[in-house]
């Protein structure tokens, strides 16, 4: 019997739910009318971009040209044995290990001591943030003149007897002199973030820290950090992937010299996309790039979450 | 004098007392000259670009770390806005940032107001697809972005500088969040009275969401006013380009016209200041926000 009774179930059921989903479609249908133009838009320029991109990153593709051939794994292959691509991972690289770790460390340390002062507060945060909402095309400008050799910032060094260098044309500080100026425009973002972190840790934690007699450095340690995890792994997070796709200052202040130092991965996929045409080549690039920030992301992901464990 | 003498405990006490207070202090004064050594770091930037933007040419060239400018002149700003043609950039940058502004907020409201509460069949599954697209680094999409607009025709014209902002993930989300924060009681007040779903979100969701509203619309401001590889990108015409690209030119150009670019940057960031004072309280909640999220 049961097993007679039992295939006749889900068939019933199944139809049921048909029926039960074609009500829900016509009292709902509006639904998808109003997520279509969002739908459509994102289609087009995130999805069929995606698979688009990769379509051509196995072909020799530009624009002008009609033929475009099939190349298979060519322009990976390519990729990797290019110097100009080689050096420009190498130098992204250095710019994204220097400058998370900076960037989370100092805005972390202005959020704590912004925290400390009560006259003021509103005041700092104000000052601390304005660099963060300028257009980085204004800073990046602002600072090019900074940099110049008898520019504002070797004049405040002149001030302390030190003699700068010609920063934006040389090899050794161009990059360094980018990384200053990003970390000075960002620190004001991230401080924000850690504020709210700080401002959701309950004021019963130091109370009782106080209690026990810890000192300020100790309950930094063992009550703020632990606590502010997930503003901490939010920061490291969204800054490396972003790191790792600089441009802007780059475009602006050097162009990725004197002599490559200054190249990034995204400069270098511009280079190859849009002076060159060599879309096809440029989209290799991105992929690897993509592939490398997804790796690091994952990891970090991991690493957070793994020690959560402990 | 004499507390202390007839009671020796009470005295190391008060030592105690007075010494915990001047470690206090001088802590709360070393916070203090931290601070405002870092706020200045930050600031005298923009004080060199506001000054300089109001010195002449030779007072610049002879002068150019004064704070003072001597005597301060508006010609820079003539300069820049005519010579500079920021005055045309200014204009395109506005345009732009109000299409963005009005049409993104209407689209992701109305894809927000959806997902929130329409329950139409596969709308998990389609929020999803939304949600995902956030994790793609632009890096990627950049290239073939452009090919499309290319495709469609849409290379160096106003509507290919801004159709691909017309929709945001982000902003799907966050309204999203804040609808379903909104109690059903309101909405079924309404569809009693006879609404349907479009004058459901158009009478009652979209006033309710005004706060969320107004932190998107900043975030969506900011972000196209300070837009720059994309129009560098999808432009040839310099009648076209925002101010970022209109700035950005003055590097190309071998002798830099330092005071025009500094009377251009500083009327660049105006309208931004201008803007945070104002939504301060917006914009640092919105930050927040996706902070504590992630």
């Amino acid at each position: 019997m049961t097993t007679l009774a039992q295939p006749s179930q889900p068939v019933q059921t199944r139809a049921s739910r048909q029926r039960e989903l074609w009500r829900r479609f016509r009292k709902t249908w509006p639904g998808y009318l109003f997520i279509s133009p969002a739908g459509l838009l994102i289609t087009v320029f995130s999805y069929i971009a995606i698979i688009f991109s990769l379509y051509i990153s196995f072909h020799q593709y530009d624009i002008i040209s009609e033929a475009r051939p099939f190349e298979g794994l060519e322009n990976y292959t390519r990729a990797l044995s290019d110097k100009l691509v080689r050096i420009s991972f190498r130098n992204t690289f250095i710019y994204v290990v220097v400058i998370v770790p900076s960037i989370t460390i100092i805005s972390l340390l202005l959020a704590v001591l912004g925290n400390q002062v009560r006259r003021g507060r509103a005041l700092f945060r104000t000052v601390f943030f304005i660099p963060t909402i300028t257009p980085i095309v204004v800073t990046s400008m602002l600072w090019v003149w900074l940099y110049e050799p008898t520019g504002g910032i070797n004049r405040l060094l002149e001030m302390i007897n030190i003699e700068g260098p010609n920063w934006l044309f040389n090899p050794a500080t161009a990059l360094p002199a980018i990384m200053i100026m990003t970390i000075w425009g960002a620190v004001g973002y991230y401080m924000i973030i850690f504020l709210a972190g700080l401002a959701e840790i309950p004021e019963v934690f130091y109370e009782a820290a106080k209690v026990d007699g810890a000192g300020r450095w100790h309950t930094f340690w063992s009550i703020t950090i632990p606590l502010l995890r997930n503003s901490l792994i939010f920061a490291f997070v969204t800054l490396t992937i972003a790191a790792f796709q600089v441009f802007t200052q780059v475009f602006i202040m050097t162009q990725g010299g004197p002599m490559n130092s200054t190249q990034t991965v995204q400069m270098v996929v511009y280079h190859y996309a849009f002076q060159r045409f060599e879309m096809g080549y440029a989209s290799a690039i991105s992929w690897l790039l993509f592939g490398v920030i997804f790796f690091f992301s994952a990891l970090q992901l991991k690493l957070f979450i793994s020690r959560e464990l402990y | 004098m004499a507390r202390t003498l007839s009671d020796p405990g009470g005295g190391a006490r008060e030592q105690n007392r007075l010494l915990l207070i001047a470690t206090k202090r001088s802590f709360t004064i070393i916070v203090y000259a931290l601070l405002i050594a870092l706020a200045f770091s930050m600031i005298f930037p923009y004080l060199w670009m506001l000054a300089n933007s109001f010195k002449s040419r030779t007072d610049f060239f002879t002068n150019p770390y004064s704070v003072i400018p001597m005597p301060p002149t508006l010609s820079t700003y003539y300069d820049a806005l005519t010579i500079g043609r920021m005055g045309v950039y200014l204009g395109n940058s506005i345009l732009y940032a109000a299409a963005v502004l009005i049409v993104q907020l209407l689209i992701d409201s109305l894809a927000a107001y959806s997902f929130a509460r329409v329950d139409f069949p596969g709308r998990e599954t389609l929020f999803l697809a939304v949600l995902a697209t956030l994790m793609l680094p632009g890096s990627v999409t950049l290239i073939p972005t452009f090919l499309i607009a290319h495709g469609l025709g849409l290379t160096n014209t106003f509507t290919g500088v801004v159709l691909p902002g017309f929709a945001g993930a982000f902003g799907i989300f966050l309204l999203r969040q804040f609808f379903l924060n909104i109690p059903r009681e309101l909405e079924d007040a309404a569809r009693i009275d006879g609404s349907g779903f479009f004058g459901t979100y158009w009478r009652i969701m979209l006033p309710l969401a005004k706060p969320a509203m107004v932190t998107l619309g900043v975030f969506i401001f900011l972000n196209e006013w300070s837009s720059f590889v994309w129009p560098l990108i999808i432009l040839s015409d310099w009648k076209k380009y925002p101010v970022t690209v209109g700035i950005a030119l003055f590097r190309d150009v071998n002798q830099i016209n330092w005071p025009a670019v500094f009377a251009g940057s500083t009327i660049v960031s105006f309208p931004i200041v201008i803007l945070f004072v104002l939504a301060q309280e917006y914009i640092i909640g919105g930050i927040s926000l996706s902070g504590l999220k992630g």
